[in-house]
C-alpha cells in the first residue's frame, strides 16, 4: 500500500514525457523486459534503469527477476492517487441521485 | 506543459444514469430550483436555471483551493436537457482539490413508468493515455466496494 504523501512522486514520476512514455510502454505490453524496453526507445539501458528505478520507488511498476533478465509490470493501484478526485465525484454523485430520488418521493406523489 | 505532453492527456467522464418513477416535470423542478437544489445537492448561491447565470457552491476546502465551485448555465431545454460548467480546485493540489474545468450535463428522457436521468459529469484530465489507465484497472475500480455501502444507505 502506498501511503498518501507519495502523491508527489507520483506525480513528479510521470512529469518526465520520457518516463511517462516508457510507463504507458509497459502498461500497453503487460509485461516487459529491460532489454525489450530499452530497444527502439531511443535511450541508453542506463537511462532505461534509471527511470524505472523512479517509477518504481513511486510505487507505479514492480519487478519480476528470472534468470538474467528482469521483467517489468505496471502495480497495481499506483495510479490511484491520480484518480482520487475523479472517485471523489464518482461516489458524489451516486450519492447524490439517491438523495434526488429520496425528495422526489417526498415532494411528487 | 508541452504541446506532446497536452496531446497525451485524456479526459474521463463520469456517468450515472438511473430511471425514476416520476415525471419529466418533477425532475426537471428539482434540477433546476435552486430551493430544491439545496435539498439533494447543496445550496447555490446566485442561482437562477437561465443560461449565462453564474452561481457558486461552497465545498470542503483543499490546499489553496478555497473548496468554491464556479459554475456557469450553459443550456436549458425544459424537461430534456440542463447544462453547467463546473470549475474548481488548483493546480497545486493532486487527488481531491485538484485543478476541475468540467461540465456537468443532465439530460431527461420519458420512459415506460417514469424518466430516464442521465447525468455526465466530463471533462476529468487524467495526465496519461486511457490505455494505461484501463490496464490499471485498480484507480476508480477500487470505488466499487464503496459503492455497495452507500447503495446500502438508500
Amino acid at each position: 500500500m502506498k501511503e498518501a504523501n507519495d502523491l508527489g512522486a507520483v506525480v513528479r514520476a510521470l512529469a518526465d514525457p520520457t518516463r511517462r512514455a516508457m510507463f504507458e510502454r509497459i502498461a500497453d505490453a503487460g509485461e516487459i523486459a529491460v532489454a525489450d524496453l530499452t530497444h527502439g526507445s531511443g535511450v541508453t539501458q542506463g537511462a532505461v534503469s534509471q527511470h524505472l528505478k523512479t517509477l518504481k520507488q513511486a510505487g507505479l511498476v514492480a519487478e519480476r527477476p528470472e534468470g538474467r533478465k528482469v521483467f517489468y509490470r505496471v502495480a497495481p493501484g499506483g495510479l490511484a492517487p491520480l484518480a482520487d478526485w475523479i472517485d471523489h465525484y464518482d461516489v458524489f454523485w451516486r450519492e447524490r441521485f439517491g438523495k434526488l430520488r429520496a425528495l422526489l418521493k417526498e415532494i411528487d406523489t | 506543459m508541452s504541446n506532446a505532453a497536452i496531446e497525451q492527456d485524456t479526459t474521463h467522464d463520469i456517468v450515472v444514469d438511473e430511471v425514476f418513477p416520476h415525471a419529466p416535470e418533477a425532475i426537471w423542478t428539482a434540477l433546476t430550483s435552486g430551493d430544491l437544489i439545496g435539498r439533494w445537492l447543496m445550496p447555490p448561491t446566485g442561482f437562477e436555471p437561465v443560461e449565462g447565470n453564474r452561481f457558486t457552491f461552497k465545498t470542503t476546502p483543499a490546499g489553496p483551493w478555497d473548496g468554491t465551485i464556479h459554475c456557469e448555465v450553459l443550456e436549458v431545454r425544459p424537461q430534456k436537457r440542463f447544462a453547467y460548467a463546473w470549475k474548481g480546485g488548483h493546480e497545486a493540489n493532486v487527488g481531491y482539490g485538484a485543478k476541475l474545468d468540467t461540465i456537468v450535463t443532465w439530460l431527461l428522457s420519458k420512459v415506460d413508468g417514469g424518466t430516464r436521468v442521465r447525468l455526465v459529469h466530463s471533462g476529468f484530465v487524467l495526465p496519461l493515455n486511457e490505455t494505461a489507465f484501463s490496464n490499471m484497472g485498480a484507480g476508480w475500480k477500487k470505488v466499487v466496494p464503496r459503492l455497495g455501502e452507500i447503495a446500502s444507505e438508500i
